[in-house]
């Protein structure tokens, strides 16, 4: 159990006031029309949208697998936060290899299978 | 008027034409003779759709009823059609299903032994003449007869063509009807099903032979159905397991039966299409992976001082989900329609209707194989995590539990992506759904890599366990710890991570991304090195040891070989220019039936002679033992020795059959047969040497001396309980303690296990003992 | 424990007295796989490749009952659990920790993979197969190879989020958004329930209460996700007029009524209609629709199996059985269901919103 006080609070409290601010900023960048804040940055709308989505992900991410789900604040967080984090080498190879590679290899090859072209 | 594009009769007959060129069989039909595949079943179609009936064909010379072994000179010849006579005037195919074809003149040739058609110079004559041999077997002796009559201008137009079917009788009459492998295979199920019942309830009546009854066996029977006692699951994966090598074996001998001879007629490549994906499938998932369980279950708990798993009932669900899943594999072995696509599913193939129905059945039952895999390795990972004995430390642990402990990493961290991509092809084959639907933008290259990312690591997930047995064995037999204990863990760590990066040595020629072919084939060639580190680690333990040769030192010795080549056959691989020629071929065959039968199934068998007291209180006969080493060791090299230079030689695997006629360019040398031959014997005597040991297994379970708790001077925790071990295994409040640990490892902890005491151990605990 | 010649003779179908540890017999793995297997062995029976077979929904039924029966036989053994008999580790460097907290955290990271697996798959085809917004406004035209633009009735291939259909308002957006306050809110009275049930020198009818409650809340929350996400995939839901606090009429139609399904070869939406021809935009839709429903659907059968264990709890809990002694398990239960939370927090976004 949380043995720590947020802001004064009880943690779980405040992780779900926090989860919920959270996520209506994310319904709000979806909803609103970001169009002309895209383009004082010189990109389009989907890709703002993109950022703005990952980057709150992050801290919901956190927010619920420290204070939740106790990897902050208990005797036996630390190793309980190796476990957790220890498919992430997995995880890494999955995407790169899988979600990252080309998937016209059956039909479009030519297209970006040349000598000089090291990407994915 | 304004002109139209007009279609002409003659441009839709030539679309035709050319949509039925290209539909139909594959026919060759050329000046130099006829033949092919689909000239049997659709006749001279390029010629013309259907034959004409103005066309007579004769075939004379023939007997009524032929006497066995004799010559007879035969004519073929037609009347009518488009000319008389004159260049490139008629051709013909002339098919017998039993005796022997001879040429005599130049204008026929041999397509096969009982084969024959025109040649270039035949061409131009309307007919002729051949000797034909009668078998000597005494059955019926079919015979097709196609005939072309050509008018000689070049092209496929205005030609005609007929067949005659004719039958010769032999002395015997119709004989037998060929056999049916699919009847063949389902009675051996059938019957090795019913002698383990048969063993089963033999055991029911040793345990005590007074009490043979039903008020007695309902519990016994209860008991093994529903207990979460390691050792009792370890025994029913273990009798799974066995009892799907036996099948896999038989699979095996059906294969090699139909490839002991070329051209053979037991297994079309339809029905060969099942035998080697059933093959493959049981072997890896139903066979090896249950043996490994099994002494996983057995051994390990006792290794570390633990009195159960972690988690008992989840155990034995792992458990129970096999046969069931096993069952639903099967279904296509008994329909018929079993599935087709190789232990591997490749995709599109394997979500396509073209693909037996059974496909969806065995995809359902791997399902099922995956969930329980996943909770064995939760299972086994949590026990060794958490449940070890007082004074075991990670570096105190014996070496098969690491290899267990690294195996089972392996497997439930890769498993789940096979699993994904299961349930995407059961969910396209079922509800249609599109993730391997190319006309819809599907990828095929995307099944590849999630099985192969589960596929790899999987087969090292096979391995690790039998190097585990190999170190716990040469150790005890060699009468010293095993050299580079620390080395030894390091390298089973190695392998279980650099085994995720190395899977797409298997996608080489698929078409898949260049870079990523690059960085696998560096990463592939980089994980031979552990492994090699550790084939040297047990050489030096021979060496600085004395080596005593019970049975299970030979199998460790035989393993030592048989691993260490196919470990070397296997780094032709890596390299993507050797991979282009050999992929597909015999040679990656011999590879991996060398890292996985002298491999794993060697390790297991070391295991076998090695554990057997323990578990069951009874030694096993030496002598047998030692005849069933000197048997399959030598048999099983016959098998796949040669296989080696058959795949370089382009020998295909999965084809059901091969040629040794000199005008195809997949022929194969004419040794090729021979050696073919001596593989099917080879194999044969393998099969059946393998049950000198299962006859060894039982008569001691019988008749055997009794265990003592340590009959071979073992130092690991399993050796300081009787033979068998009491339920539970150790008792809850009287755990054993690991005190003097030095005897065979590093008495200083190492850099890594002091950072880690330092992070993981809360400072009111006191200091681990290293 | 000293061995299993004490008095009591194996339960396999249950209950079981936790004070000797863990059940040694027990039919439930036996019955749950039959169960599994009957299943689906009976579902590939009943749908091949889209065409449905009446006749196969007994066996399914069948097979969904015998895995109901073993999960009884289960919950009968561990009812009785109360915490007398919870191994606690001994191994660095999980010492003092319980056992069974280590278990559920080694499998959250199998069910990380699983996850992955599913998004590499929507990253690759994502990444990989042309955005149907682009292809549309691009048109087909090309003065050299299709001069006459987009035809009426040719579809083309592209990747269509359900982003497109999803986040197009803030009525087709509710579903979604109140489906992410549902499990946030859910994850949060399940901590409740764990905090109460440990909470040490509270009276036993108040702990009853409070834990069989907030269990409860987290049920129904649970089960209201998966009620809106069938609205959101089949029903869909009308909002009536009411000019009193300025509400318009809203008809909002479901996913698979717009016609976004695994079988979208002809998918049109109203908005693609090429200016040039004026011929509507048909597209093969069916990869995006096929990621969308299984990913979206995997989680949801996460959340499925979670009620499935919260049913269990609630009862126990109403019987007034967690005790700070057994409150962990509502923690090992808690544990998943945080994971499936963040699951939420992942696929929210990237398949919902982007």
């Amino acid at each position: 159990m949380a043995h720590y006080k947020i802001l004064g609070q009880d943690p779980y409290w405040m992780n779900f006031f926090g989860l919920m601010f959270l996520t209506l900023i994310e319904v709000a960048a979806v909803g609103l029309d970001l169009s002309d804040f895209a383009a004082g940055y010189n990109t389009t709308e989907k890709v703002v949208t993109l950022w703005i989505l990952t980057l709150i992900a992050i801290p919901k991410f956190i927010m619920i697998a420290a204070i939740f789900m106790h990897l902050y604040g208990d005797d036996d967080s630390k190793i309980l936060t190796m476990t957790a984090l220890f498919p992430a080498f997995f995880i890494i190879i999955m995407v790169l290899f899988i979600g990252l590679t080309h998937p016209e290899a059956a039909t479009g090859l030519p297209d970006w299978c040349r000598p000089g072209n090291y990407g994915l | 008027m304004k002109r139209k594009t007009l279609i002409t009769r003659s441009m839709v007959a030539l679309i035709l034409i050319s949509v039925a060129m290209v539909v139909s069989p594959a026919v060759n039909s050329l000046p130099t003779g006829v033949g092919g595949t689909g000239i049997q079943t659709s006749g001279c179609n390029c010629h013309a759709a259907a034959p004409t009936a103005t066309i007579d064909v004769t075939l004379d010379g023939l007997p009524d009823q032929y006497n066995s072994s004799e010559t007879y000179t035969i004519t073929v010849s037609f009347e009518g059609g488009p000319i008389e006579s004159g260049v490139n005037s008629g051709g013909f195919n002339l098919w017998a299903s039993g005796g022997e074809f001879t040429v005599i003149d130049a204008t026929v040739q041999s397509r096969a032994t009982a084969e024959v058609t025109h040649t270039e110079v035949g061409n131009d004559y309307r007919t002729w003449t051949m000797e034909w041999i009668a078998p000597s077997h005494g059955r019926n002796v079919d015979f097709i007869l196609h005939v072309n009559s050509v008018n000689g201008d070049g092209s496929n137009s205005g030609d005609s063509w007929n067949r005659l079917d004719l039958s010769v009788v032999g002395s015997l009459g119709v004989g037998l009807d060929p056999a049916d492998p699919f009847t063949v295979l389902a009675t051996l199920i059938i019957i090795s099903s019913v002698l383990l019942l048969i063993t089963i309830l033999y055991g029911f009546y040793r345990t005590n032979p007074e009490a043979f009854d039903w008020e007695h066996l309902a519990p016994w029977i209860t008991e093994w159905l529903t207990s979460t006692d390691h050792k009792k699951i370890g025994t029913l994966y273990f009798i799974q397991g066995l009892f799907f090598l036996g099948i896999g074996g038989i699979l095996a001998m059906m294969i090699r039966l139909q490839l002991a001879g070329p051209e053979m007629g037991f297994i079309s490549q339809d029905q060969y299409n099942q035998f080697f994906t059933l093959h493959g499938t049981t072997m890896i998932f139903l066979a090896a992976m249950p043996l490994i369980n099994g002494f996983a279950n057995w051994i390990v708990p006792l290794q570390i001082g633990a009195p159960d798993l972690a988690l008992p009932r989840i155990n034995a669900l792992s458990f129970w989900l096999q046969p069931f899943a096993a069952l639903l594999i099967f279904t296509g072995v008994f329909s018929g329609q079993g599935a087709d696509t190789g232990w591997t599913g490749y995709a599109p193939y394997v979500v396509s209707a073209g693909a037996h129905s059974g496909v969806t059945m065995w995809v359902a039952g791997q399902i099922m194989l995956v969930a329980s895999s996943t909770l064995t390795g939760i299972n086994f990972l949590t026990t060794m995590a958490v449940m070890r004995a007082e004074g075991m430390g990670w570096m105190q642990m014996p070496l098969f539990t690491w290899s267990i402990l690294v195996a089972n990493l392996m497997l439930f961290l890769s498993i789940p992506a096979f699993g994904i991509g299961l349930l995407q092809v059961y969910l396209d084959r079922t509800i249609s759904t599109a993730f391997y639907d190319i006309a819809a933008g599907g990828d095929p290259l995307l099944w590849s890599h999630l099985f192969w990312y589960f596929g790899h690591p999987e087969v090292y997930v096979v391995i690790v366990p039998a190097f585990g047995v190999i170190s716990e064995v040469l150790a005890t037999s060699a009468r010293r710890s095993i050299f580079g204990y620390r080395s030894m863990v390091y390298a089973m760590a190695g392998i279980g991570i650099v085994a995720f990066i190395v899977y797409g040595h298997h996608m080489f020629t698929s078409g898949m991304s260049p870079s990523l072919r690059f960085v696998t084939m560096l990463t592939t060639m980089l994980v031979a090195v552990p492994t090699g580190i550790k084939i040297f680690n047990w050489l030096k333990t021979m060496h600085g040891g004395s080596l005593v040769y019970r049975t299970h030192t030979l199998w460790a010795l035989g393993f030592l070989v048989t691993f260490t080549l196919g470990g070397i056959s296997g780094m032709f691989f890596p390299s993507i220019a050797m991979d282009t020629h050999l992929h597909e071929t015999y040679f990656v065959v011999a590879h991996f039936h060398y890292v996985l039968v002298g491999g794993t199934v060697f390790g297991f068998f070391a295991a076998i002679y090695y554990w057997y007291p323990k578990m069951t209180g009874r030694m096993l006969d030496e002598r047998l033992g030692t005849l069933h080493f000197l048997t399959a060791f030598v048999t099983y090299n016959g098998i796949f020795w040669p296989m080696h230079r058959l795949g370089v030689v382009g020998m295909p695997r999965r084809t059901h059959t091969y040629f040794i006629t000199t005008d195809d360019f997949t022929n194969l040398p004419e040794w090729a047969a021979d050696w073919n031959l001596f593989i099917s014997v080879c194999a044969f005597l393998f099969f059946f040497s393998n049950f000198i040991m299962v006859f060894n297994m039982l008569i001691s379970l019988a008749r055997g001396q009794k265990a003592p708790a340590d009959p071979w001077g073992g130092w690991s925790f399993e050796w300081m309980t009787s033979s068998p071990p009491p339920t539970p295994s150790f008792d809850w409040n009287n755990l054993p303690v690991l005190k003097d640990a030095n005897e065979h490892i590093a008495h200083e902890p190492s850099v890594m296990g002091i950072w880690f005491n330092k992070l993981m151990v809360p400072e009111d605990n006191e200091e681990v003992n290293n | 424990m000293s061995g299993y010649d004490d008095d009591h003779a194996p339960q396999p179908w249950g209950p079981h007295d936790w004070h000797h540890g863990a059940p040694h017999n027990s039919f439930s793995p036996l019955f749950l796989s039959m169960g599994v297997a009957i299943f689906l062995f009976s579902l590939a029976q009943a749908w091949s490749y889209g065409t449905y077979t009446p006749g196969h929904i007994p066996t399914i039924l069948l097979g969904l009952a015998v895995v109901g029966f073993s999960m009884i036989i289960w919950w009968r053994q561990d009812i009785s659990f109360d915490g007398h008999y919870e191994p606690i580790s001994t191994g660095v460097p999980f010492r003092g920790i319980q056992v069974r907290k280590v278990a559920v955290w080694v499998f959250l990271m199998s069910e990380m993979m699983v996850f992955t697996s599913l998004f590499s798959t929507y990253m690759r085809y994502r990444l990989g197969i042309e955005n149907c917004g682009t292809v549309f406004e691009r048109g087909l035209f090309d003065p050299v190879t299709n001069p006459t633009g987009w035809q009426e009735g040719v579809a083309v291939t592209c990747f269509e989020p359900a982003s497109h259909l999803i986040a197009s308002s803030w009525w087709h957006l509710a579903p979604g958004a109140i489906n992410t306050f549902a499990l946030i809110l859910s994850s949060f009275t399940i901590v409740q329930a764990l905090r109460y049930a440990k909470m040490p020198d509270l009276d036993d009818e108040v702990r009853r209460k409070k834990v069989y409650r907030y269990l409860g809340s987290t049920w129904i929350l649970a089960i209201l996700f998966l009620t809106l996400k069938m609205v959101e995939w089949f029903i869909g839901f009308y909002v009536p007029e009411i000019s009193a606090i300025g509400l318009h009429e809203h008809d909002i139609v479901s996913l698979v009524s717009e016609g976004y399904t695994i079988n979208a070869d002809h998918y049109q939406h109203h908005s693609y209609v090429d200016e040039a021809t004026g011929a509507h935009m048909v597209a093969n839709i069916q990869v995006s629709a096929s990621l969308f429903y299984v990913t979206t659907g995997t989680h949801g059968a996460h959340v499925a199996g979670g009620i499935i264990g919260l049913s269990y709890m609630t009862l126990k809990a109403w019987k007034g059985l967690y005790t700070p002694a057994n409150a962990v398990s509502i923690e090992y239960f808690g544990l998943y269901w945080h994971f499936v939370d963040l699951v939420w927090v992942l696929v929210f976004p990237f398949f919902y919103l982007y």
